[in-house]
This record gives C-alpha cells, sequence and structure tokens, in this order.
C-alpha cells in the first residue's frame, strides 16, 4: 500500500513531464493555474511597483520639463529617420512590384509592456511582463528593446506573461551577419552569463571581430533584421567542422525597463 | 499559545513558499538560494502526521513548475523523491540536532537538485550553470532560519 502511495504521485508526474514535453494535452491545465497563481506577481512586484509609483510621485516639474525637452527632440530625430526608412519602403515597393517578386515587408503593431521581474528559474532565463492575455498578448510573440531582440513569450495569463529570453541556452535564433549575410544559429552560453553563441558556420566563413549578427526569420519564429549581438570571440578549433563564434547580446536586459511585443512575422 | 491546523499552515507556508521562489534575484544569487519550497515541506513533514503527503508534494511541485514557467512534473517528481527520503528518516530526523538535521536536509535538497538536472539534461541537453551545484549547502545553510522563523509562524 505504501509502495502505491509513492508510485501513483510518481507516474503522474512523469506522465505530466512527458505530456508537457512532447504534447500540448496539459496546455489548458497549466493555462488555469496559471491564471489561478498570478496574483503571485502581484505580490512579489508590490515592493517595485511602490517604489516607481514613490518616484513618480516626488519628481519635480523642473525635471518633467527637462526630460520632456529632452523626448521632444530625440521625436523629432526619429522622425527624421523614419522618412529616410518610409522612402526606402516606398522604394522596395516597387521594385518588388516590378520584379514580380511576392516577397513585401510587412508593417507590424506593437505593444508596451513594462517588465515586472527578471529570472525567477534557476534553468531558465526569462522575464515577467506586466501584460497578458487580457491585452491581447500570445505565446509565440516577440519581445523586442530598444537595440534588439529580447525573446519570445512562453506563457500567457491573464495578467501576465512569460518571455523566454534569447539568452537562454534553449532559445534557438536563426541569425545572419550584417555585413555579409553568413547565416547560423544562436543560442545562450549557460556557462558565461548573458552571451550567446551562434553554431553551424564553417571554418572558412568572413567572420570578424564587431560583426552584428541579426535575426533572420527562417522557420518564421523570428521577424528578421532585429539585432541580436556583436561578435566578440571568433575561433577555430582543430577536428570541429564549426567555429566557436560568441556574441555579447546589443540588448543589455539588465537596464531595461520596457518592451515592445509584436508578431514574431 | 495556539497552534495552527496542519492543512492550514499547509496553505500559508505553500503561499509564503511560492512568494520566495518567485522573487527577483540577480542570477548567480538566485542559483545559489535554497529550495524553499523543499525547506518549508520539510518542516511541514515533521509537523502533520497527514496522509496522502506525496500528493500534497506533487500538487506543491506542480505550483512550483508553474510559477517558474519550468516543465510540468519536473519539480513536482523531485518533491516527491525528496520527501520520500525525509518520510524515510522521519523518526531519527525531528530527534536529531540542528547539525544533524542540516546533513539529513542536504541530502534531501541534492536528491532534489538531481531529479531536477536529469530531467533538465534528458530534454534540453546539458545547459545548466555550475553554481547551481551549491544549492543543497545553501539550502542546509537555511535550515535553521527557516525551522526558528516557521516554529513562531505556527503558532
Amino acid at each position: 500500500m505504501k509502495f502505491f502511495k509513492l508510485f501513483i504521485p510518481i507516474f503522474i508526474s512523469v506522465f505530466l513531464i512527458i505530456s508537457d514535453h512532447k504534447f500540448s494535452y496539459v496546455d489548458n491545465l497549466r493555462l488555469s493555474i496559471a491564471t489561478l497563481i498570478s496574483p503571485i506577481y502581484l505580490v512579489v512586484n508590490l515592493p517595485a511597483a511602490l517604489h516607481t509609483w514613490i518616484n513618480e510621485q516626488g519628481t519635480s516639474k523642473e525635471i518633467l520639463l527637462n526630460q520632456n525637452k529632452q523626448l521632444t527632440n530625440e521625436l523629432i530625430e526619429l522622425k527624421t529617420k523614419l522618412q529616410i526608412h518610409n522612402a526606402l519602403l516606398l522604394e522596395n515597393k516597387k521594385l518588388t512590384k516590378l520584379l514580380g517578386a511576392s516577397y513585401s515587408i510587412k508593417s507590424q503593431k506593437f505593444k508596451m509592456a513594462r517588465i515586472s521581474s527578471i529570472s525567477q528559474s534557476r534553468l531558465k532565463k526569462q522575464i515577467i511582463i506586466n501584460k497578458g492575455s487580457d491585452n491581447g498578448l500570445k505565446v509565440g510573440q516577440v519581445a523586442l528593446g530598444t537595440k534588439g531582440i529580447v525573446g519570445q513569450i512562453t506563457q500567457v495569463t491573464p495578467l501576465y506573461s512569460t518571455v523566454l529570453m534569447v539568452t537562454d541556452p534553449t532559445q534557438h535564433v536563426p541569425v545572419k551577419n550584417e555585413r555579409n549575410g553568413v547565416r547560423g544559429i544562436s543560442k545562450g552560453l549557460a556557462s558565461k552569463k548573458g552571451k550567446l553563441i551562434v553554431n553551424f558556420i564553417e571554418p572558412g566563413a568572413d567572420i570578424e571581430l564587431g560583426d552584428i549578427f541579426l535575426s533572420s526569420n527562417i522557420g518564421s519564429k523570428f521577424p528578421q533584421g532585429y539585432p541580436l549581438g556583436k561578435v566578440i570571440h571568433v575561433e577555430t578549433h582543430k577536428n570541429e567542422p564549426f567555429l566557436h563564434i560568441q556574441l555579447m547580446p546589443t540588448q543589455d536586459s539588465k537596464q531595461m525597463e520596457f518592451v515592445l511585443i509584436g508578431d514574431s512575422n | 499559545m495556539k497552534i495552527q491546523r496542519p492543512y492550514v499552515f499547509l496553505i500559508k507556508i505553500t503561499i509564503f513558499s511560492m512568494i520566495m521562489s518567485a522573487l527577483p534575484l540577480p542570477q548567480l544569487l538566485l542559483e545559489l538560494s535554497p529550495f524553499w519550497v523543499l525547506l518549508f515541506y520539510i518542516y511541514w513533514l515533521g509537523y502533520s502526521a497527514a496522509n496522502g503527503r506525496f500528493f500534497i508534494a506533487l500538487v506543491l511541485g506542480v505550483l512550483i513548475d508553474i510559477l517558474q514557467g519550468s516543465i510540468l512534473g519536473q519539480n513536482a517528481l523531485a518533491l516527491i523523491f525528496s520527501s520520500a527520503f525525509i518520510s524515510n528518516v522521519q523518526q531519527s530526523f525531528f530527534v536529531s540536532n540542528l547539525s544533524t538535521q542540516q546533513v539529513y536536509v542536504f541530502v534531501a535538497s541534492s536528491i532534489y537538485l538531481a531529479v531536477i538536472l536529469l530531467i533538465h539534461v534528458l530534454i534540453q541537453g546539458f545547459s545548466f550553470s555550475y553554481y547551481l551545484l551549491l544549492a543543497p549547502l545553501s539550502s542546509a545553510l537555511f535550515w535553521p532560519i527557516v525551522r526558528l522563523l516557521l516554529l513562531k509562524f505556527r503558532h
């Protein structure tokens, strides 16, 4: 009897592990329980929310005016850059039409979310954002920072979402070199905090220190053209078919406060 | 002094251990931090003679899995094996002195970590930080504090 008391929970656990890893049988169960326990995040984030609120209340008029002036300047600068971007888009459309190609750049709408917490799991690098299914967020959407890709949404509750970061060792991102288009697959490095490696690039390929790797939309998991990392180390190992390339992510997660959520393609 | 009912106490420590497990910490501290849910559950095992302790371990583990976005059942299986070990040594555990209890907690935490890492390696490959291996040690070191806190919290 004692054996069964132990054996049945073990059997259920193993069943859950296999179901969760291989199939999607327990997705609804996960979502229901995640919704039920989401107030935990509210409690955990209470001190940080209080700190933000106090900071906001204590901001003087002068600081706000200065900030407003600075943001207006930045907005003008960005609008000017956007004009060039729009001209390029128009040109691209015309050329695509002339060539009769089906490829086109899709315009995207983004939603902004505040980061509630970073890394509450030992084996995963992830962040919690303060928007969820109530705001129209879905699993698979991509989180972007001002300097590049942050990660992809893996779990959604009505109030919060979990984003698996690109620096997680299980997060594989198709990438290409900005300079020459050499393609590879990047993933996080577990041993070196916050760094990435690029796999499947042959030793003869032209990769230099300082090269920027951008996301590529092979597999349609991530949108193409967003910066992912800068090359900080390239090494050729004898008897190994691929180069060892290390990247420093362009987006530093420690200093982020907000992320933009967009569709993967 | 009034002592709380086992299940009321269990609900309270479940919420408390979930808050502790969800606290945002720097990556290094997070990897070194104790297995809070295991420590609280070990304390509850000694406090209660309730049936279905492995089922409770399963439910607690599933809650932690969902909270941390882990594979469903990973923490649950680890908690079941660890609580099976503590149940086996229960009689000697709760009459032992503090340092012997710390050794038992270290072994239970090592079982917990071994199960978690085994599942992680089998499913996602050999990709984890070695600082994680120090978590059983920190669990053992934090045991006296947890025991003292929960003793006060119980009344």
